[in-house]
């Protein structure tokens, strides 16, 4: 399928405040696509309207061939899409374990069952130690995720954001704040646990988007100046203008 | 991970065996005592259930309880023949309705908006419970005799205090023991989950409205079950069940007794009810009293008596063993 993710001129706007205007944008199945731009160019925007958080107020997306731009959070994750976020956005007082509990046991419907204890469920036990233990954070995986580092934290957001097992996955700067090392590290664990899923990934650090990135798109004041493979944004000049600046 | 742990079941089964045999200990007085804070703590962790669990202020639980108290005042009086199990499922029931009807209606407001909509509502039910004086009695409220308990077999006297305090101790007992166990399912963890970051839950696949008008509904459907029980324990229904004061009352027992633990609320019931019946006695201004120890308590104790407990605990046993076995509020699921 060619146009798995469809993204047909969508426009936002915070009341008169242009945020997007008419982004247009087709990635593939198991695509690993990166959205590049200044702060501020919009990046979020547009990952809170494929994610159900924002309406559009223009345009549509299409996931699969159905149009997904005004169904909310939930329903959009039980289509098989899910997000990470830029600001950690994790369950504080709950463990490791159960954070990314979180979402496995959603997967398998078990939300709001009166009886049954998600903790007891084998299945869903080990697919949980598995995830903690492929993000790293199998020696803290009791600790409330208040205790972790700021590393840990980013880890962590990644493996909730993975814990329902997407087919469509958004990262939103997950790198961000990492030391160099901890984003070296990070970026081998993403590239692992993407597997063959469909990659949409915001990014400031270059390196990170050329290494995982298989197509770049370049976001400047709410529209897409430029999309292609690596070595063709690297040497775009209206980039090198807006964005990349020496080059 | 997951061998059942025993701690808590022990705990319970302790607890309830110490309870049977309060009547071959205490007097009669303080019998009445002890079936009035079971009832109470039933209503009181319910009330956490909201406050402590997932973060939701409401006013209204009298409403939930009250209507649990006129139904079985209101059934006993007009379906004649109504056995005693009969008379609870009707107020479960009609709370349970009640709780879907007005989750549904408030639902969709958030935080004091929402608070301040519940304490609107309560107080539209006490108005209607006094002035429907044909049904609910108005100020004169309603009596009742409790009907046997049919088991079959055999039919248990409830005009005995001693009856009527165990089949108490048995179903409410279970009730809580249930809504503790509560906590550790997929619904009593989704709850702790919106408290924590609902936001985050929606990304997750979480219809969190949902989410919220389920729990709603089952505790207002809880505290119909303990209305139900204070009419029956008193034979006696007046408007105070779906007063603006019930709500206070489960309110300072919540609070007191700590909202950060499953007991507390629990324990926030034993000592409100005792306080109560031994201010009372001694002065007419016994109110003003539970305030200040209330502000006392919001004020220098803020996690309740709950929290005191424990700290007390720890520095005796030493930190592992002071983590209460019944406490586990928490992600504690090894
Ligand atoms: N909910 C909102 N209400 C009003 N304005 C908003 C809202 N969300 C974002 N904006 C504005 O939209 C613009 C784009 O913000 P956005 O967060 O999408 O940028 P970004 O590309 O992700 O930037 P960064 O690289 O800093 O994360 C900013 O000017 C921001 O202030
Ligand atoms: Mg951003």
């Amino acid at each position: 399928m060619s146009e798995y993710l469809k993204i047909d001129d969508i426009h936002k706007d915070f009341s008169g405040l242009k945020v997007l205007t008419g982004i247009n944008l087709t990635i593939a199945q198991r695509e690993r696509h990166a959205v590049i731009g200044p702060n501020g160019a919009g990046k979020t925007t547009l990952f809170n309207i494929i994610s159900g958080k924002f309406r559009p107020s223009r345009g549509a997306i299409l996931f699969k061939g159905t149009d997904i731009s005004r169904k909310p959070p939930h329903v959009l994750n039980r289509h098989g899409l899910s997000r990470s976020f830029q600001i950690t956005n994790i369950f504080q007082d709950l463990s490791v374990f159960d954070n990314v509990l979180s979402g496995v046991r959603s997967k398998y419907g078990l939300k709001y069952h009166f009886f049954r204890r998600p903790d007891r469920d084998r299945r869903i036990v080990e697919e949980v130690r598995a995830l903690v233990e492929e993000v790293g954070l199998k020696e803290v995986m009791h600790l409330p995720a208040s205790a972790l580092s700021y590393g840990q934290q980013r880890a962590l957001e990644i493996a909730i954001a993975l814990s329902t097992s997407p087919e469509l996955i958004l990262l939103d700067e997950p790198t961000a704040g990492m030391t160099r090392e901890e984003t070296a590290q990070c970026i081998r664990m993403i590239d692992r646990v993407i597997a063959d899923r469909t990659l949409l990934i915001i990014e400031h650090d270059m390196d990170v988007v050329f290494s995982l990135a298989d197509r770049i798109s370049v976001l400047h004041y709410g529209t897409i100046i430029a999309t292609g493979r690596p070595e063709e944004i690297r040497n775009d000049q209206r980039v090198k203008d807006a964005y990349l600046g020496e080059g | 991970m997951k061998t059942v742990k025993a701690g808590p079941y022990l705990t319970a089964a302790g607890l309830f065996a110490l309870m049977a045999a309060a009547p071959f200990v205490i007097k009669p007085y303080h019998l009445n005592m002890l079936t009035e804070i079971i009832i109470f703590a039933l209503y009181a962790v319910s009330y956490n259930l909201l406050l402590g669990y997932a973060g939701l202020l409401s006013f209204g639980h009298a409403m939930f309880f009250g209507m649990g108290a006129f139904s079985v005042a209101v059934g006993l009086i007009h379906i004649p023949g109504l056995g005693l199990g009969e008379v609870i499922l009707l107020a479960l029931a009609v709370a349970t309705l009640t709780g879907l009807a007005a989750g549904l209606l408030l639902l969709r407001h958030k935080g004091s908006y929402f608070a301040l909509l519940t304490l609107a509502f309560n107080a539209l039910f006490y108005a209607v419970a006094t002035k429907w004086h044909e049904i609910t009695g108005g100020d004169d409220g309603l009596s009742i005799t409790r009907p046997d308990l049919n088991l079959g077999f055999t039919s248990l006297p409830m005009a005995s205090l001693e009856n009527f305090y165990y089949f108490t101790l048995v179903v409410v007992g279970l009730i809580i023991l249930f809504c503790w166990y509560f906590t550790k399912t997929a619904m009593g963890q989704s709850v702790l989950m919106m408290r924590e970051n609902e936001e985050r839950m929606k990304f997750l696949g979480y219809n969190t409205n949902v989410n919220r008008l389920i729990l709603f509904t089952f505790t207002g459907a809880l505290a119909g079950v303990a209305g139900a029980f204070y009419t029956l324990h008193f034979q006696f229904c007046s408007q105070s069940a779906i007063s603006i004061d019930m709500t206070t009352t489960v309110l300072l027992m919540t609070f007191v007794g700590g909202t950060g633990t499953f007991m507390g609320p629990v324990l926030g019931a034993f000592v409100f009810i005792i306080l109560q019946n031994y201010l009372s006695d001694i002065t007419d201004r016994w109110p003003l009293f539970m305030g200040l120890i209330f502000i006392f308590m919001v004020l220098f104790v803020p996690g309740g008596l709950s929290q005191l407990a424990g700290k007390i605990k720890d520095l005796v046993v030493g930190k592992k063993e002071g983590a209460a076995a019944l406490s586990a509020q928490g992600g504690n699921h090894e």
